[in-house]
């Protein structure tokens, strides 16, 4: 069809999902009007050398060949078992329960492993806390199976400046012997990460007591701020326990607690608990400098520069104890003097008075069952202390310290500090410091070259390091004596006070490696010193049991054998509960002696940890890169994201690289135009720009750490000044969701709560669908899943449980930018409201299982078909990939293979495909089955058994990975079915319902609690 | 039309020809032709089934032990040839070479007979539920000196079994392809 013919499209301007489709932008357009941006022309830059055409040929040829002699096969071999391994069926996987602590979460896992080999990583559906497991959780077999591990100890033969790298192999015995005599001199510092778990805690601190050792902890993302203000408040040095479930109003400042911020895979179960009954569901007002993923599920999000975080919590104290007198600090004059500096916050925030008031107003009717939190890297101002200082005294204002504030179920493990890594810089430098011992830490990436840690670390006599490879730090160590996988070693996982959890190995170690706890048993061990337990046990297993034994069987066995106890705990991965709290009495006097908020000017720097990279260690997994920023959506790289007023100010476009000048520090960064922002605010995520991760992390973004300031021996990651000079180059940014529109039709559905409680169903339009078939006959099973838009936060986790499930590959930045990226559920992020406030909605897409599929009628190979229990199947070896069905898809969820990546897996990473799933080679169209390998397996356990399939036995790798329970999957035709109640909910609506495709997928209108009356002020769906 | 291109038309036309040709008479008209039918190698060790299964009696999942639980006939462990073989015919050289390999903790690399392509997915342990004998596949695995391929496994030859009435078997793709 001409450009001329083809008919105007009205244009809903209520959802977009870039700036160029929000202005109309005519090279948008043209994107839009295009659908596919890959077209086979631009592929003769084929990867591996053969371009389709030239591909096509050979095949001819070698078809010919394969037909005259079709005899022949390679042969294959089959090679049993020696003994048959008592715990092993062909073909049957096993589950262990473990656990995986990122350096702040502890989360419970189910391992499936198959024939020895782990394969997956899921949530543990008995814990208490988390369901779903976090994308780094998840990705972290792809660490274990990491091609660039190193294999056995190292030793570095420095020269006598120690500036070179020429590592070679180590004998075990000769290098602890000489690890042991030189502990022995003393000196010794053991530089970890923090450390959670009983037993992990318990092994470090015993080797300190043998040799005298201190023992540093360092996390990027510490807590301590956190920390510290509970100490100035309540002389606890602790990060409490929050209860987003109890609060019914929920202010964040700068906390991004369903992002990256402290316990986000639990904190999102609990977010979820408190919104799912509709009608009292909690609210969220988020106070966002960067555009979070908290400030995106907020009901009500205020954009601000970190300067003014402190202003906001002083602004809502002014609000509730001088204007309108409440609370018992009303008269105080102390508190009424640092409190009066947040008059007139709205002003300064640039939002209505009314609004402050009445999110006050709202946190007092709440008192008790409200929560304000504020936290994380953006929070670390020059002012942090003085802010979590506010906040707990506006906790204590509120009633809600012991009630949705909860210290005695603190995790006493997050003791990372940044001061006392600073301090051992210091004492390094002075010579005091003869052996250093590093364990998961990687300060030589992570801390800013002006800091001096390469100088100081080289004048220890002997550097240890565990790490897995020749990192940024572990480069400077004497020995490397690489620590096995999580998934190959024991341990153990505290994620609050009172609940126990154990890491079980699920695989042997793969490599000549130890456990970092064993090495240190085994210095104590020859050096003979230490207590007892450090000395006499042979392995670490045997070391934690006893320490299980001694210090935690006595809180929570209730009088089971130990024995018994153990195997319960290895079945269960985790024991003990979430225990009662109680409020503790606040030191006024650390909140009138803060200092108020100074106003600032100009562009201020924000550094934010991302849901891929976290604080950027364990990023060599290819996962982790290609997965798309909740918010931006960006993959593959890092970038200064500033608001729409700033780059017009400026005359900056997306992709304009700009010298960001931070302190006398620099960095060239890609500008991302980023809707929501403040005009103050140049936002960069850490955790990019490694330069010794390995092949795939490496070079890839730039490190922001080394934007980081420090104010003596606190560490400022935000508010920090920033000047920035255009550079005249650009940069392409690869976004998947850049050329994709709703074309104004009925696609996410969105209403207040006020609307929903006159209406359930508002804002969903009704067809009235007619048909002249009668449609499928399903007399067994019909599958059907629900996706509840008001659970779903957006996080991501389903998109790599998906992945790790069905062996998708990872296309890179290249072919990304050419849309060919091929996850089977994208999670599709629109703005709604002007790009000045621009609110999201995330809405997770996967393949519809439309009854009246359109792909289906399309192919000319039948290889894409309806089943009789409603899947849409697609039928790889049939598939001759002329993408008709692609084109026919309205939902764009057949994503085609273009490449050979599964060629291309570099040993051992296959190790992590999953057999159950055929691995799809070249040319063949492929999208979402619904996990028919799950399903299989369900029904056919269900008939061995010969019994019914239970609801809920069947759970999708999407389901199993939501920390929300926002995916439900189960039989349509079983009316109790939780998927049928779902279905039958009247927020209920299908993917453009008019077209009567009849998808098998429908989902649950999204309900903001923000008080307003309703969703759109102008202009309604079409 | 310069007469280079045409000569060359020509010559990929026949050459078209012939491929079909070949790929229609070869593959299509002589069942079992392609899929490896009667494909008898040769295995490290002679075992024998007619001895084992014909003339022993012994039963198939003495040895293939975890086909009504797994998708997979597991080849047995050398373990579980030793069960026996540490007393019975501990003369014979192949038991020697097998009891050598299975005391150095070693294993034996068996010639695959029965091979499905990657993109199948076959369930053992769903068929010999529904009460399906081993020989319906494998024939007459009692009389096999050297086990064969007795079925040609091609869809065809499944689909025929899955679509007879009494059987009552799914049809769908995703049956066997995912």
């Amino acid at each position: 069809m001409s450009e001329k013919n083809r008919p105007e499209i009205q244009r809903d301007q209520t959802y977009w999902r870039s700036l160029e489709h929000y202005n109309q932008d005519p090279e948008f357009l043209k994107l839009a009007e295009t659908e596919f941006q890959s077209s086979p022309l631009r592929e003769g830059e084929a990867e591996d050398g053969v371009a389709r055409r030239e591909f096509l040929k050979l095949m001819g040829a070698s078809l010919a060949m394969a037909t005259a002699s079709c005899v022949r096969r390679p042969v294959q071999k089959i090679v049993p078992y020696n003994k048959q391994p008592e715990e092993i069926t062909l073909g049957v996987p096993n589950y262990y329960t473990s656990s995986y602590f990122d350096g702040s979460e502890s989360m419970g896992l189910l391992i499936k492993t198959r024939e020895g080999r782990p394969i997956k990583i899921e949530g543990n559906s008995d814990h208490p806390l988390n369901r779903g497991v976090s994308i780094k959780g998840q990705a972290s077999i792809l660490n274990l199976y990491d091609p660039e591990r190193l294999r056995g100890p190292k030793k570095n033969l420095f020269n006598e400046k120690r500036t070179n790298k020429d590592t070679i192999g180590a004998n075990w015995d000769s290098m602890d012997q000489d690890i042991a005599t030189q502990l022995k001199k003393g000196g010794v510092v053991v530089l970890t990460g923090a450390l959670s778990g009983v037993a992990n805690r318990a092994v470090v601190k015993d080797f300190c007591q043998a040799f005298g050792a201190k023992h540093v902890q360092f996390e990027p993302l510490s807590h301590e701020e956190v920390r510290a203000g509970q100490k100035a408040c309540y002389g606890d040095d602790l990060v409490p326990f929050y209860r987003f479930d109890k609060a019914k109003l929920i202010v964040s400042v700068d906390a991004d607690f369903l992002g990256a911020w402290l316990m986000p895979m639990t904190f999102s179960g609990q977010f979820a608990e408190g919104r799912k009954d509709i009608e009292t569901m909690s609210r969220l007002v988020a106070f966002d400098s960067n555009y979070s993923l908290t400030g995106a599920n907020a009901d009500i999000r205020v954009k601000i520069k970190p300067s003014q975080q402190l202003d906001v919590v002083l602004g809502l104290l002014h609000e509730i104890v001088v204007k309108k007198g409440r609370s018992s600090h009303a008269g105080n004059g102390a508190v009424k003097s640092v409190v009066d500096s947040g008059a007139g916050a709205a002003a300064r925030l640039g939002i209505e008075p009314a609004l402050l008031s009445q999110i006050a107003d709202d946190l007092w009717e709440n008192r008790g069952r409200s929560l304000v939190v504020a936290g994380g890297l953006p929070t670390l101002t020059a002012q942090a202390a003085e802010l979590q200082i506010a906040v707990n005294f506006l906790n204590q204002v509120l009633d809600n310290e012991g009630k949705t504030i909860e210290a005695k179920n603190a995790n006493v493990g997050l003791q990372g500090s940044w001061a006392d890594m600073l301090a051992l810089i210091n004492d390094m430098k002075s010579g005091q410091v003869k052996t250093l011992i590093m364990h998961k830490v990687n300060p030589g990436y992570v801390l800013p070259k002006a800091l001096g840690f390469f100088e100081a670390v080289r004048k220890v006599e002997m550097v240890v390091s565990t790490a897995d490879r020749q990192d940024e730090t572990s480069g400077e160590a004497h020995f490397i004596i690489p620590d096995n996988h999580p998934l190959e070693t024991w341990g153990d996982a505290e994620p609050v006070s009172g609940v126990f959890m154990i890491q079980q190995p699920s695989i042997r170690p793969m490599y000549d490696t130890r456990s970092f706890q064993l090495s240190l048993m085994t210095w104590a061990f020859i050096a003979k010193q230490g207590p007892k337990r450090l000395q006499e046990y042979e392995t670490y297993y045997d070391y934690l049991r006893a320490v299980w034994r001694e210090e935690v069987a006595p809180k929570v066995a209730r009088g089971k054998s130990f024995d018994d106890f153990w195997l319960e705990v290895l079945q269960k991965g985790v024991v003990g509960e979430v225990g009662s709290a109680s409020g503790r009495s606040f030191r006024t006097d650390a909140f009138t002696s803060i200092k108020a908020p100074k106003a600032a000017t100009g562009l201020e720097l924000v550094l934010y940890p991302t849901v891929m990279m976290g604080d950027g260690s364990n990023t060599n997994a290819s996962w982790l890169h290609e997965l798309p920023d909740p918010v931006t959506k960006i993959t593959w790289d890092n970038y200064a994201s500033v608001s729409l007023g700033f780059a017009k100010k400026n005359s900056l476009r997306q992709g304009d690289v700009i010298e960001v000048t931070v302190g006398g520090n620099k960095l060239e960064l890609p500008v991302n135009v980023q809707p929501g922002l403040h005009d103050d605010v140049l936002a960069v995520a850490i955790g990019y720009g490694r330069t010794a991760a390995g092949k795939i992390a490496n070079n890839i973004g730039l490190n922001a750490y080394t934007l980081m300031g420090f104010n003596g021996t606190k560490a400022i990651a935000s508010g920090l000044p920033v000047e920035f000079k255009k550079t005249g180059k650009t940069y392409e940014l690869a976004n998947p969701q850049g050329g994709q529109t709703m074309e104004g039709r009925q696609i996410v559905v969105e209403a207040t709560l006020k609307e929903y409680l006159k209406k359930k169903d508002a804002n969903i339009h009704r067809h009235h669908i007619w048909s002249l078939w009668s449609g499928h006959q399903y007399n067994g099973h019909k599958w059907g899943m629900a996706v509840d838009l008001n659970s779903c936060t957006g996080c991501n986790a389903c998109v790599i449980s998906c992945q790790s499930e069905n062996n998708i590959p990872v296309v890179g930045k290249k072919y990304v930018l050419q849309g060919r990226e091929m996850a089977w559920i994208r999670i599709d992020r629109y703005y709604v409201g002007t790009p000045e406030d621009a609110e999201v909605v995330f809405q997770p897409v996967m393949c519809q299982h439309c009854d009246n599929a359109p792909c289906e009628t399309v192919c000319p190979v039948v290889a894409t078909t309806h089943t009789d229990d409603g899947l849409n199947a697609m039928t790889y070896n049939r598939c001759v990939g002329t993408r008709y069905c692609s084109n026919n898809c309205p939902y764009k969820v057949r994503r085609f293979n273009w490449f050979g990546y599964a060629q291309n897996i570099e040993k051992p990473l296959h190790m992590a495909l999953n057999p159950d799933v055929t691995v799809r080679t070249r040319g063949v169209m492929e999208k979402c089955t619904f996990c028919v390998q799950r399903i299989k397996t369900a029904v056919n356990t269900a008939k061995k058994e010969n019994r019914p399939l239970k609801d809920g036995e069947v759970k999708t790798a999407c389901q199993t990975a939501c920390p929300s329970d926002g995916i439900i999957f189960g039989d349509m035709n079983d009316p109790n079915s939780q998927v049928s109640k779902y279905f039958k909910e009247e927020r209920a609506y299908g993917l453009l319902e008019e077209w009567n495709a009849a998808p098998a997928v429908r989902y649950l209108t999204k309900i903001r609690n923000n008080g307003k009356d309703a969703r759109h002020e102008k202009g309604e769906h079409a | 039309m310069p007469w280079k291109t045409s000569v060359k038309a020509t010559l990929g036309l026949a050459l078209t020809g012939l491929v079909l040709g070949v790929f229609l008479s070869g593959c299509k008209f002589q069942p079992g032709w392609g899929y490896n039918k009667g494909y008898q190698p040769e295995q490290p060790i002679p075992f024998e089934h007619s001895l084992h299964v014909g003339k022993l009696g012994m039963q198939c999942q003495y040895c293939h032990n975890q086909v009504e639980r797994s998708q997979h006939a597991n080849v047995p462990t050398l373990a579980t040839c030793m069960n026996c073989h540490m007393q019975v015919k501990t003369d014979s050289p192949h038991i020697q070479k097998l009891a050598e390999t299975y005391n150095k903790g070693g294993t034996i690399e068996w010639v695959r007979v029965h091979m499905l392509p990657d993109h199948v997915q076959f369930n053992h342990s769903a068929h010999i539920r529904r009460g399906v004998n081993c020989q319906t596949c494998h024939g007459p695995i009692e009389t096999m000196q050297k086990v064969y391929q007795f079925s040609d496994l091609s869809m065809g030859w499944c689909v025929n079994c899955h679509r007879q009435p009494e059987n009552n078997a799914p049809l769908n793709c995703t049956t066997c392809h995912h």
